[in-house]
């Protein structure tokens, strides 16, 4: 038996008799050895025959809830797409309508505060008007707008939805902005520093409707 | 309670694979045992408690502590706990207080602790029966907590006589236990 194997060492390591860097080295060794588990088995078959005969105490309670504790299985791990599903539900529920609200509020503000600065200017400004001529003829939408040019008013009715401002100039369109409906009225209110000609309301790529700007 | 033999070695495999049933079951049967076994040591409930929570935890987080050729699962837990208990022993440095204790019982050793007079006198009587090289060196092992080294030096004798004394030592008093026929 070479110095590897326990030999007379199993009785001392199952008495806690050896030091703590030779008992380390020798567990290390139990592990892969079988004869030596044997052995060191039957030692403690020996120190338990002893520590059996010795006063008995009945366990705390306090101590079988801790071992308990220690041996409880595990809780069962919280996946982690249940949470990004709950985030995300809380989102479409909640954020995502508190922001479609804010914006729309902001819009409704926006609007407010558009045709509150469009009357101001309509009272207040000595104006022109020009109509907007649709091939239709079943719209009726007027522009006001001052000699200076530097505001203009478009006035939509009857368009069952938002259609987009737009000015025609050197053969392009530059889009100046979405009328923005009040019940049965349409309205687009853009202060401007220049003049401008031609406007043409479209219904996305299509001109339904033109106006001619004197001054 | 007695257990079946066949019992015995389904808990053996069971807790040598690591199976939690297998701990807490052994914990069950043996919570006073290993209890006590503690308490025997260190002397002081709320560090017997620790000492058995500690070992019981080691034993669980290392899963290839146990293996089926060492046997009793049983005495495995009590020789694990026991050392645990001497461990803290020392590192506490208790001893000076253990001795004190030891010094004002009036007993010779610590093993007429044994709860049952008639346990006490098996014991007692077994370690008369070693040759007293032998009985002091497994004594101070065994009741102490000392190490090999230590009883070398406090019995000023070679090392490997100490190994062999108390190699020798132990398995004579546990055939001395174990022929009386007494129940574990």
């Amino acid at each position: 038996m070479n110095d590897a194997h326990f030999g007379e060492r199993a009785a001392l390591y199952a008495l806690g008799a050896l030091d703590g860097a030779e008992s380390a080295a020798l567990e290390a060794h139990l592990r892969v050895c079988a004869a030596c588990a044997k052995l060191v088995g039957e030692a403690e078959r020996d120190i338990d025959t002893i520590a059996s005969l010795q006063t008995r105490r009945q366990a705390p309670q306090e101590l079988t809830k801790r071992i308990e504790r220690l041996l409880a299985p595990p809780p069962p791990q919280r996946m982690l797409w249940p949470r990004f599903a709950a985030i995300a539900a809380a989102f479409l529920i909640g954020v995502l309508p508190s922001a479609y609200l804010w914006e729309r509020n902001r819009a409704m503000q926006d609007a407010v505060l558009s045709e509150s600065a469009a009357m101001d200017r309509l009272a207040a400004t000595a104006h022109h008007t020009a109509s907007f001529r649709s091939s239709s003829g079943a719209l009726a939408a007027n522009v006001m707008y001052p000699p200076d040019g530097s505001w203009y008013v478009i006035v939509v009715r009857g368009a069952s939805h938002a259609l987009q401002v737009a000015w025609m100039h050197d053969g392009q369109q530059t889009m100046l902005g979405d009328t923005v409906p009040h019940g049965r009225v349409a309205m687009l209110y853009l202060p401007k520093s220049h003049r401008m000609e031609q406007l043409a309301l479209m219904d996305g790529p299509r001109i339904v409707a033109l106006a001619q700007l004197p001054y | 309670m007695a257990r079946a033999p066949g019992d015995e070695e389904a808990l053996a495999v069971a807790f040598a694979a690591h199976e939690r049933w297998a701990f807490s079951r052994a914990y069950r049967e043996y919570a006073s045992l290993l209890y006590s076994v503690a308490y025997n040591v260190l002397h002081n409930g709320e560090d017997a408690q620790d000492c058995v929570a500690d070992a019981i935890a080691r034993v669980w987080r290392s899963p290839s502590a146990y293996s089926s050729e060492r046997g009793s699962v049983r005495s495995f837990l009590v020789v694990c706990v026991r050392n645990e208990a001497i461990s803290r022993q020392r590192s506490q440095n208790r001893r000076a207080r253990l001795e004190e204790r030891l010094a004002a019982m009036p007993v010779e050793h610590q093993e007429l602790e044994a709860g049952d007079p008639i346990e006490r006198d098996r014991v007692r009587s077994a370690f008369a029966k070693l040759p007293q090289d032998q009985r002091a060196a497994l004594q101070l092992a065994f009741y102490d907590g000392k190490t090999h080294t230590e009883i070398a030096a406090e019995l000023n004798a070679p090392l490997g006589t100490i190994k062999s004394r108390i190699s020798l030592g132990l398995r004579k008093i546990a055939a001395i236990l174990g022929s009386e026929g007494g129940d574990r």
